[in-house]
């Protein structure tokens, strides 16, 4: 699907990937996220190719290293908004011994859920929801900021507010942000922006 | 498109949950058909037995002592007779005992049958003979003594005895008869060799020999006292039945003599008349009655009652005459005689007066007066041997005040007065006698033994008939014989009137002859005392819960899973009732889809029922001749159960569609779509909280069990409901707890985190998940305290209040023992001598009265129509061993020994006895208070039940007193069942030495808790049977669950995907997953286990602490195939690609 795709990128970029349905561009994010190794070719973070690794320690490397937020939130809904920030630090060791709950509550507070932080997913707009799903992405503060059609189920004022919150998170804390988009609206927000086409990754 | 095809789309498409739909309702099917099944094929298989065992009889007619040979033949000749019945054969039935000479195994309890050809015949056996000194066993006899045809049997008999042992006449030892016979084969056709009329499934101890043998070995020339019939072809309804029964009583009342009822007529002389005599030397009450009707219709005859005993003695002073036949005169004959030959002041016609009975009139003969020196108003002694019901022989004197002395004439030396006494009557002097009671022959005179030769047993003396009756009466009859006599005509010439006349007035099934309808009773029994297909759906009752609820489960998971479609056919313009109608439709397929399956099923699991019957379980039924018998009313019943209560099941579950939200369904939102409405609580909510209905269920199980305690309400009702309602009231706790608000916030790192996360999981979805511990936790409840029936052979073996009564061992013999072994005379008359290392005499005998009947004990399996009898004698009574379970005792002693309840009186015609209640409850089918009624001799009476024993060696039968038994069965005599204690421990040299010792009665010694154990056996073979079931239904949630659980797993598998996303690694995973199930199976283990061991408190505290072990590798069976399906779910889990997880696809 992906035939030509290089790219290099520093801590503290912020970049939107858009594309036609079916262009590859989700495809890339998996393989950028440690999720679906490449047929060829090789992705490298902090010197380190998770490809090679084993599976716990690809596990691992994840949970350390790379945040994720999808387009359907994926909370869990036996959970409360805060054990769902929570989640990826019950695994590995945490970047944040003994201070998980109170940066998981800051982080929250960061989203402007700090008055939802007992409730359960089902007790959430889709907004909050994604919010929540940011917070629990930034946990373990990671090298690597994925966000799949983050703002793909939301309406145009929550996604808005979803945009600048990534922006702004993304800007305090340094990492690299990966946005993958149909929206050229939320697109155009990152200062680093690329189409891809035909498996074909092209920067604008 | 058609909704129909709707629905074959949706069947197929989603046929995976489909398909676990079907499987778990058609397991319910063939469970709940299987075990009916079950209940039909052990009562085919028992009726198939009985009806092979009985071969072509249909009715029977026996006696209690023996008839003629040609009764048969007689009762033919009758046309309506002839017309009804098909064929018939007479034979001897007794009771003996078989050894094999040349492997000296021996085999007691035989059903000996004495059978001339045409039982081979009657049984449509053509050209078959047993040789004159040839026997056939029965297969189960030959594998039980090992023999084979050519080698020599011995066979030991009961010599039948007209005369009552329990008499002064009747024979108390050399009772049997031993016969040097020659096994050989039997006809083909085996299943006739094990010949029995009496319902019972275990081995048949059958052995045929020539009835002529038989005949001519026990004196029996031309008796019988069974006589077999068959029907000729017909119908075979119960009305029949009746009617060829009544038409059989009818001609055999029209058809039968004297002499099958053992009564003679004997012509004397004019003077003398007839003399009116039985075979058991004794008039009964109901043949004097009979006699008297019939002389009072025939004009001038007078029918003269006679009781003539023996005399060990007449003394006056010093002198004494040994050995005197004394008779009895009636007032009027006294009253001439002492006229004539006293001083003429007798008593004229007058009851004697209580001065007469002080010193009581006696006449003596002019021999015995020249003897004696006696002259009229002497005071002479008589010395007489009395025998006592309970086995003793006494010797009792009464004086008497010599009133007349009467001439050596015809008249007065009636040597007919006295019937045959064998052993006296027949020797021709006296030294040659050989009664069945201690004489003296050196006491006798050369002068005796020429008024033996002389006068034979004419009387010495003659005493008042009123008094005969108060000294020598028995319980047998009053007199010896009857005078019937006409002065005006000569004997001959009113003979046959009388014959006929007594003929019509006697009634010959009163005095011992009885039609029994031997195919209607057995089929009847055939049914059961247990019905094994209602014991088997209860067994089986946790596979088809389970079973029902995985099926509702899946089926509820199939609507969950479509919640989208759902929502969409509602968009669309689908109203709540064609969604309801959709999934009905497919419901009812499924359901009926399952049943069809569940046929099948319910064939297999009821032959591997009956298999397990046969082989693990054959403890419980005591054969392994039980098999399947597909019988389709119960199979239609078991199935149309099943699928009835499938079709509850998706009603019950579909009936939530109507209140789901469209909107929250197209969003696949589970939760919000589901979510109650305000204003639409359940009725359930709507009574109280979860926590509220546990409060209320706690304080129920805590009062039961309070009153259990303070003994306001019974161990097994108080603890049992106590911990049932301890099991509902947590379960309700854990509902409740499953779905509080979770405060707690899961935090930290490493397994202890992600094993809570796997705990978070399992209150997801609260609802399925009680359900699944609620299955859990009511089976291992069940498996836990049904085991604590199991009973412990070991417990209590000498404690007077155990189920043995303290007694180490227990015995039976096949011929009653009439002397008592318990003291110097009974033991010397039973050759119990000292042996080295051995003392006997200090044994103690507790000896029961038998009265012969059906094994009312769980180890029979047919149903108990005429339950055998037990007779304690009053030491046993008094001794108060043995434990009640229900008494109706009104006073603190009865209440201290209920025994003595056997001997209160409940008024003419109600008879109390004592069951075990084991017995009473599963056999019988009664309860303490209720009435059972008996045919005995004298005409029904009612048994009344006034104690229930707990867990006794006497399941097999009823008890009632001795005084009782002697009343309504006085034909009975004897004792041959024994309890018996014994100083030490040395019980098996005891009871060798006793069927040694004892080897003439067929003596049989068993251990006590052996004979307890045996009862144990078939009950812990129940337990076993429930518990396994139930283990097996246990096992089928589990598995359910861990399919639940996998289901949950394949639901979430996106959250899955999300956490693999986010770094948990394969073993994060599978901690949690299973962390999930272990938690919920764990809870219902923990929650079944600690309300079970509530319920059992009792009984855990009479075992001494022990805990039911049996079921606890069943429930570490559970836990573990519950950990296992987790794995399972969790490779499951780990299998599914990652990404498509992620985008939901």
């Amino acid at each position: 699907m992906l035939t030509s795709v290089s790219l290099t990128l520093s801590p503290g970029d912020a970049v939107s990937i858009i594309g036609p349905s079916g262009s590859g561009k989700s495809t890339l994010l998996h393989i950028l996220g440690a999720l679906d190794p490449p047929t060829s070719g090789t992705v490298t973070l902090d010197e380190t190719d998770p490809y090679r690794l084993g599976d716990k320690e690809l596990a691992a490397f994840r949970n350390k290293k790379i945040g994720f937020v999808f387009q359907d939130h994926c909370l869990l809904p036996q959970c409360s908004v805060l054990e769902n920030v929570l989640t990826p630090t019950l695994v590995g060791a945490s970047n944040h011994h003994g201070g998980s709950v109170d940066r998981a509550r800051a982080l929250l507070d960061q989203v402007g859920l700090s008055d939802r932080v007992d409730h359960r997913p089902a007790q959430l707009s889709g907004g909050e929801k994604q919010r929540v799903a940011v917070a629990r992405a930034l946990i373990n503060e990671p090298v690597l900021l994925l966000c799949d059609e983050p703002t793909g189920n939301l309406d145009h004022r929550a996604a808005d507010v979803i945009a600048a919150m990534l922006l702004d998170l993304h800007h305090r804390a340094g990492s690299i942000l990966v946005v993958v988009t149909h929206s050229g609206e939320l697109a155009a927000r990152f200062p680093i922006r690329f189409e891809m086409a035909d498996g074909n990754l092209r920067r604008l | 498109m058609h909704f129909s095809t709707l629905v074959r789309r949706n069947l197929t498409y989603f046929w995976r949950t489909n398909l676990a739909v079907v499987l778990g309702f058609a397991t319910a099917v063939a469970v709940l058909a299987g075990a009916l099944l079950v209940g039909d094929s052990v009562r085919a298989s028992l009726r198939e037995l009985f009806i092979g065992r009985i071969g072509a009889t249909d009715f029977a007619v026996t006696s209690t002592g023996f008839f003629r040979q040609k009764l048969g033949d007689d009762l033919a000749s009758k046309t309506e007779f002839d017309e009804a019945v098909g064929g018939y054969c007479p034979l001897i039935a007794l009771s003996g005992l078989v050894i094999d000479e040349q492997s000296g195994h021996r085999a007691s309890s035989v059903q000996l049958y004495g059978v001339d050809d045409s039982f081979w015949r009657f049984n449509s056996v053509e050209g078959f003979t047993v040789g004159d000194r040839d026997i056939i066993l029965s297969p189960d006899l030959v594998s039980e003594l090992g023999s084979a045809a050519g080698r020599t049997i011995l066979l030991r008999v009961e010599k039948p005895s007209a005369i009552p042992a329990g008499s002064l006449h009747g024979r108390k030892e050399d009772l049997s008869r031993t016969i040097r016979l020659t096994q050989q084969n039997g006809p083909s056709r085996t299943s006739l060799l094990s010949f029995s009329l009496r319902p019972q499934q275990g081995p048949t101890r059958s052995a045929f020999v020539s009835i002529a043998r038989l005949q001519k070995d026990l004196d029996l020339a031309g008796k019988s006292n069974l006589l077999l019939l068959s029907r000729k072809a017909g119908g075979s309804s119960r009305k029949v039945d009746r009617y060829l029964r009544s038409l059989i009583e009818k001609e055999l009342g029209e058809t039968f003599s004297l002499e099958d009822l053992g009564i003679k007529l004997r012509p004397l002389d004019q003077k003398r008349g007839v003399a009116l005599e039985s075979d058991s030397a004794f008039v009964s009450d109901s043949i004097y009655q009979s006699a008297r009707a019939a002389g009072d219709g025939i004009s001038g005859i007078s029918v003269r009652p006679i009781l003539s005993y023996l005399a060990n003695s007449i003394k006056l002073g010093d002198r004494e005459i040994p050995y005197s036949i004394v008779s009895s005169l009636n007032s009027e004959e006294m009253e001439v005689t002492t006229h004539d030959y006293g001083h003429g002041q007798g008593p004229t016609g007058r009851s004697l007066s209580e001065e007469d009975l002080k010193l009581p009139p006696i006449v003596l003969n002019e021999w015995a007066s020249n003897d004696l020196g006696a002259r009229r108003e002497d005071v002479v002694t008589l010395e007489y041997y009395r025998w006592q019901d309970e086995g003793r022989l006494e010797t009792e004197k009464a004086k008497f005040r010599v009133e007349g002395i009467v001439p050596m004439t015809e008249e007065f030396l009636d040597r007919d007065l006295v019937p045959d006494y064998p052993g006296i009557t027949e020797s021709q002097n006296i030294g040659d006698w050989d009664p069945p009671f201690p004489v003296d022959l050196q006491r006798v005179r050369p002068r005796d033994e020429d008024y033996w030769h002389k006068y034979k047993t004419a009387p010495k003396a003659f005493v008042p008939l009123e008094l005969t009756e108060k000294l020598w009466s028995t319980r047998f009859g009053k007199y010896t014989s009857l005078r019937i006599v006409d002065t005006r005509r000569a004997p001959q010439e009113y003979l046959e009137e009388f014959r006929k006349a007594l003929r019509e007035k006697l009634d010959p099934f009163v005095a011992g002859l009885a039609v029994n309808s031997v195919r209607s009773e057995g089929d009847q029994a055939s049914r059961g005392a247990t019905d094994f297909g209602e014991y088997f759906v209860y067994f089986s009752f946790f596979l088809v819960i389970a079973a029902l609820l995985l099926a509702t489960v899946f089926f509820r998971v199939g609507i969950e899973q479509r919640l989208r479609e759902i929502g969409l056919l509602r968009a669309v313009g689908y109203n709540t009732a064609d969604v309801r109608s959709l999934f009905l439709r497919e419901g009812v397929l499924l359901g009926g889809l399952g049943g069809a399956i569940g046929i099948v099923g319910a064939v297999g699991y009821g032959a591997l029922i009956m298999y397990g019957l046969r082989t693990w379980w054959v403890g419980a039924v005591g054969t392994t001749l039980l098999t399947l018998k597909i019988q389709p009313l119960s199979m239609l019943l078991g199935i149309f159960s099943g699928v009835g209560a499938a079709f509850l099941c998706i009603v019950w579950t579909i009936r939530s569609l109507a209140q789901a939200s469209p909107r929250e369904m197209l969003a696949g939102n589970l939760e919000a779509a589901f979510r109650k409405r305000p204003g639409t609580a359940s009725r359930f909510s709507r009574v109280g909280s979860p926590s509220t209905l546990g409060i209320l269920l706690l304080l129920v199980g805590g009062g039961l069990l309070l009153g259990s305690v303070t003994g306001r309400i019974g161990d097994t009702g108080g603890f049992f409901g106590g911990g049932m309602s301890l099991l509902a009231a947590l379960l309700c706790f854990e509902y409740a707890w499953l779905k509080r608000p979770q405060k707690n916030v899961i935090h930290g790192h490493g397994w202890w985190p992600v094993v809570r996360l796997g705990f978070r999981n399992a209150a997801h979805r609260p609802g399925r998940s009680a359900l699944c511990i609620a299955l859990i936790a009511s089976a291992a409840f069940i498996i836990v305290a049904v085991d604590s029936f199991r009973r412990d052979d070991r417990a209590g073996e000498l404690d007077r209040r155990s189920g043995t009564g303290g007694y180490p061992l227990a015995a039976e013999s096949l011929l009653p023992l009439y002397h008592d072994p318990n003291t110097p005379d009974g033991r010397e008359a039973l050759n119990l001598f000292e042996r080295p290392g051995l003392d006997l005499s200090k044994l103690t005998f507790m000896r029961f009265r038998v009265r012969k009947g059906d094994d009312a004990s769980c180890l029979n399996l047919y149903q108990p129509r005429d339950p055998r009898i037990l007779a304690p004698e009053d030491d046993f009574i008094k001794g108060g061993r043995f434990s009640f379970q229900t008494t109706e005792a009104q006073d603190v002693e009865e209440r201290t020994n209920p025994w003595l309840m056997l001997n209160r009186n409940y008024g003419e015609g109600i008879v109390p006895v004592v069951a075990d209640a084991n017995s009473l409850t599963y056999v019988l089918h009664h309860k303490v208070g209720d009435e059972i009624e008996l045919a005995a001799k004298s005409g029904p009476v009612k048994l009344r039940v006034v104690g229930a024993l707990a867990d006794s060696i006497f399941q097999g039968e009823l008890l009632m007193s001795e005084r009782n038994f002697l009343r309504l069965f006085p034909d009975i005599g004897g004792y041959s069942f024994f309890l018996i204690d014994a100083p030490g421990e040395n019980w098996g040299s005891v009871s060798a030495a006793l069927e040694d010792e004892l080897s003439e009665f067929g003596f049989d010694v068993v251990s006590a808790s052996e004979k307890l154990a045996s009862f144990h056996k078939v009950e812990n073979t129940y337990i076993s049977t429930f518990q396994a079931l139930g283990g097996l239904g246990l096992v089928l949630g589990t598995i359910g669950l861990g399919a639940v659980l996998l289901r949950n797993v394949l639901e979430r598998r996106r959250e899955l995907a999300l956490l693999r996303a986010v770094g948990y690694d394969q073993s994060h995973l599978a901690w949690m997953v299973i962390a999930e199930n272990a938690f919920l199976v764990s809870c219902g283990l923990a929650i079944g286990m600690i309300c079970a061991i509530v319920a059992i408190l009792p009984a855990i505290g009479s075992r001494g602490g022990h805990l039911p072990v049996v079921s606890l590798p069943l429930l570490a069976l559970v836990l573990v195939v519950g950990l296992t399906a987790s794995v399972a779910a969790t490779m499951a889990s780990l299998r599914a690609p990652l990404i498509p997880a992620l985008r939901a696809e």
